[in-house]
């Protein structure tokens, strides 16, 4: 399945690939001369998603000599996230680039920034009232809509006809997790009209374990279930493992643990994947590109990646742009010999 | 208008009579306190005035009736009166907001190929927009039924048991402006499948608010003249280039609305000496049919599948079609055929804006739509013709722009212009001392006869979005 984007951007946008953002080595040439600063606010520095948009981010900066001043991490944090982004402004790098934790709790905090000069480079989500050109510079995010449709399908060759499913929903005012929710009801409305379709929702990834048991009692014939991000997908086939539920369960993002669990027992459905290495890559280009006036397009998608237990190892290496760890490829082995 | 300022989107005289919102019928002193209210409300909801002294200052009324006035407003949840204002000598003064988050819009944008919906405050302020593909084939009850559960879906994630007050529509297409009546649908010949829908008594049943039908092409040009790149903008024409290509007009800082609803069709405008490429509206060589979104994709296929475009060829292969965004990225990336298909439709938009120009000298033209995001060799093109092919006189310190707000911009127009009916200086007063147009006993028959006549289950709509009893 490779299929082109799917989605459409916070404004509507038709997606602009990655790939038209070329720095051409007369721009590269420029940028190793002006030696650029670039902050970084992240939700979370500690999940696998961040240290790869991060790596992706300084290989490409250090590659045109832009250093990065300081990345911050948010904890999820509207509050935190907002005193973050005064804090940077204050040491003046020539941008930012933020995941904005919430829509209209961090606006204000974001509105600042190219207020003050400094451009602005979005991952993932817009804050309300934002716009391209005035408020950020562009936004850079996975084709969330399509992430959504993949795990849709994936779950759906997994149950039976006539079944109820789950949505573990994230409960928060957030772009990619509202994109990948709609894409994933509408899939499953339009390709699977037979399945009923059950919501939970779950405020911070460590209550997605208590939504799932909350969406367990409330369906005694939960046939399967999709999670909005692997983490709490984590959290919930915990507790569905506690109840000794054997029921798939399809997510977002090939985390670490995530791949082990799709390679080595039934419970994981399939994963959409995102690219967050290149994402990184992508965001650098971005700020780099706008820091020395070239125009960019206002929303730049990287498509998804449909990943089974017969692509996973493939698939680890063109997300994380690195062999599979031992166990992953262990447990792929055992289960094809057995 | 009372209040004195300019309102970009209203019709002089306001819009058209309508039975919604009560009949206004009162005594005489009760009408004289519903207009009194009602202009008061609309100084601070329009940001004229917010202090006592203000609002006494420019309504001509005494300090007793504002200070009753403002009490009411209060009383009735409209405004807020709590936070210190600026001060000049003395105590600061009380200042006077608008309480524009106890109620909520809705608000869609319906094009061949996709559908966009917003949540907004009672003030047009979005809080939360969603846009995806649409089939552009898909069936008339079909779209209906994605925007009823957008629609929900939006409304599960923002309500917070607020009232829906208003809801707006926006249609690729001439909508009639006296399609002002709230609970009906308008005429519409230019959508097939549409008319008979009853999809404005559809929505009216299921969220029990009134409901406006726009022109898309009017909304996007209020969008960009409220918060876009026309801001505060005295003369200004935007040109909307997607499937369709059409433009909306700016003059003396108000939006133009012929009666018909059908100015702005450039797209329909014969250029260059071509006799052969047919319009769908059946004459040849339209600009849309020559220079259009489908027609550059058109020419990109055939160059591709004709291997003329290594580049154009490989985007076939990989995503199974090719589109104007298509053409442009191949076009960022060197396809020197993708750029020369690009060149070639900004030279023909340009030549016809040019004419447009000469006619109405505009100081700004704004270029929206999925075309304008394709690429900056199309933008440049465009702004080449037009200042070659416009007299020097006009375009001497004309500025030529791309859309940066999107497909926004018809949301926040189509906000705006709910915000403006409800909020009429012929409707406010009739409604106001319920604190609600949908709260009082003429709109609330009125949406329950459309309920009862509404056959949901002949169009296989899910069913209605229950209101939270107050």
């Amino acid at each position: 399945m490779n299929k082109p984007v799917s989605g459409l951007g916070p404004h509507g946008e038709r997606p602009a690939p990655a790939s038209a953002l070329k720095i051409t080595e007369e721009q590269a040439a420029e940028l190793n001369a002006r030696r650029y600063t670039v902050a970084v606010a992240l939700h979370t520095v500690g999940s696998d998603w961040s240290r790869q948009v991060m790596a992706g981010l300084a290989a490409t900066l250090g590659r045109h000599s832009a250093a990065i001043t300081e990345v911050a991490d948010c904890h999820f944090d509207s509050v935190e996230q907002s005193r973050a982004l005064e804090r940077m402004l204050m040491q003046r790098p020539d941008a930012i680039v933020s995941i904005p934790v919430d829509n209209a709790a961090v606006a204000e905090a974001h509105s600042r920034i190219e207020a003050a000069g400094v451009k602005l480079i979005l991952l993932d989500n817009v804050p309300t009232g934002l716009m391209p050109g005035k408020g950020y510079t562009t936004m850079v995010s996975a084709d969330n809509f399509g992430l959504g449709q993949i795990a849709a399908e994936l779950l759906a060759a997994r149950v039976p006809a006539r079944c109820t499913i789950g949505l573990l929903g994230y409960d928060v005012d957030f772009f990619a997790t509202h994109e990948r929710q709609i894409a994933f009801l509408r899939w499953m409305e339009t390709h699977r009209p037979d399945l009923k379709v059950k919501q939970s929702k779950f405020e911070s990834k460590e209550k997605a374990g208590v939504a799932m048991e909350q969406l367990i009692d409330s369906t005694p014939d939960l046939a399967g279930c999709f999670v909005a991000w692997d983490e709490p997908a984590v959290r919930a086939m915990a507790a569905l493992n506690a109840r000794k539920l054997n029921i798939p369960v399809t997510t977002v993002d090939l985390g670490n643990d995530v791949a082990a669990a799709l390679a080595s027992g039934p419970l994981v459905g399939g994963i959409a994947a995102q690219r967050p290495y290149d994402l990184g890559v992508a965001a650098a280009n971005a700020a780099l590109l706008s820091l020395i006036g070239s125009p960019l397009p206002t929303w730049i998608a990287l498509r998804g990646i449909p990943v089974t237990r017969e692509n996973v190892l493939e698939a680890y290496q063109l997300v994380w742009h690195a062999p599979a760890p031992l166990q992953l490829r262990n447990a792929v082995r055992q289960r094809s010999h057995s | 208008m009372s209040d004195g300022i300019t309102h970009p989107l209203e019709d002089d005289d306001g819009p058209a009579e309508t039975l919604w919102a009560g009949t206004g019928r009162a005594s005489k002193r009760e009408d004289s306190e519903r207009q009194s209210l009602a202009q008061i409300l609309n100084l601070i909801r329009n940001g004229t005035a917010n202090t006592r002294l203000e609002l006494e200052r420019i309504s001509g009324l005494g300090r007793a009736i504002v200070a009753d006035r403002l009490e009411t407003l209060n009383q009735l949840r409209l405004i807020d009166e709590d936070e210190l204002g600026h001060a000049n000598g003395g105590r600061a003064p009380r200042t006077a907001r608008f309480r524009e988050s106890q109620a909520l819009y809705l608000v869609a944008v319906l094009e061949q190929g996709s559908i966009g919906i917003a949540v907004s405050t009672i003030a047009g302020k979005l809080l939360l927009e969603h846009h995806e593909p649409l089939d552009a084939l898909a069936e008339p009850a079909a779209v209906l039924k994605r925007l009823h559960t957008l629609f929900d879906w939006a409304l599960e994630q923002h309500r917070k048991d607020r009232d829906i007050w208003g809801i707006g529509i926006a249609l690729s297409g001439p909508v009639e402006t006296s399609a002002g009546q709230p609970f009906a649908s308008p005429h519409l010949p230019f959508m097939p499948g549409w008319e008979g829908l009853e999809f404005v008594e559809s929505l009216v049943a299921r969220y029990g608010a009134p409901c406006w039908v726009r022109s898309k092409i009017e909304m996007m040009t209020a969008g960009e003249l409220l918060a876009g790149s026309a801001q505060g903008a005295h003369d200004m024409l935007f040109v909307d280039l997607s499937r369709e290509i059409s433009a909306g007009l700016v003059l003396g800082g108000k939006l133009f609305k012929s009666d018909q609803g059908r100015a702005g069709l450039v797209g329909h405008i014969a250029v260059g000496e071509d006799t052969t490429t047919l319009c769908k509206c059946g004459n040849v060589g339209c600009l849309e049919a020559v220079a259009g979104a489908d027609a550059v994709a058109r020419l990109a296929l055939q160059a591709a599948s004709g291997a003329q475009s290594p580049h154009l060829a490989e985007m076939l292969q990989a995503d199974g079609e090719i589109t104007a965004m298509s053409v442009g990225t191949a076009a960022l990336m060197g396809d020197t055929v993708s750029a020369e298909l690009l060149s070639r439709s900004g030279r023909h938009i340009g030549n016809t804006l040019a004419a447009l120009t000469n006619s109405f000298n505009p100081s700004l033209i704004v270029i929206g739509g999925t075309m304008a995001e394709s690429s900056d060799i199309l933008l440049a093109a465009i702004r080449e013709a037009v200042y070659r092919r416009s007299h020097p006189l006009v375009s001497r310190d004309l500025r030529i722009v791309r859309s940066k707000i999107g497909a926004s911009s018809a949301l926040i127009g189509l906000a705006r212009s709910v915000a403006d009916e409800v909020f009429a200086p012929n409707i406010l007063p009739r409604w106001i001392l319920q604190g609600s147009p949908v709260r009082n006993k003429d709109t609330e028959a009125v949406v329950a006869a459309i309920r009862t006549a509404v056959t949901r289950s002949a169009r296989n709509l899910p069913p209605p979005f229950e209101r939270t009893p107050a």
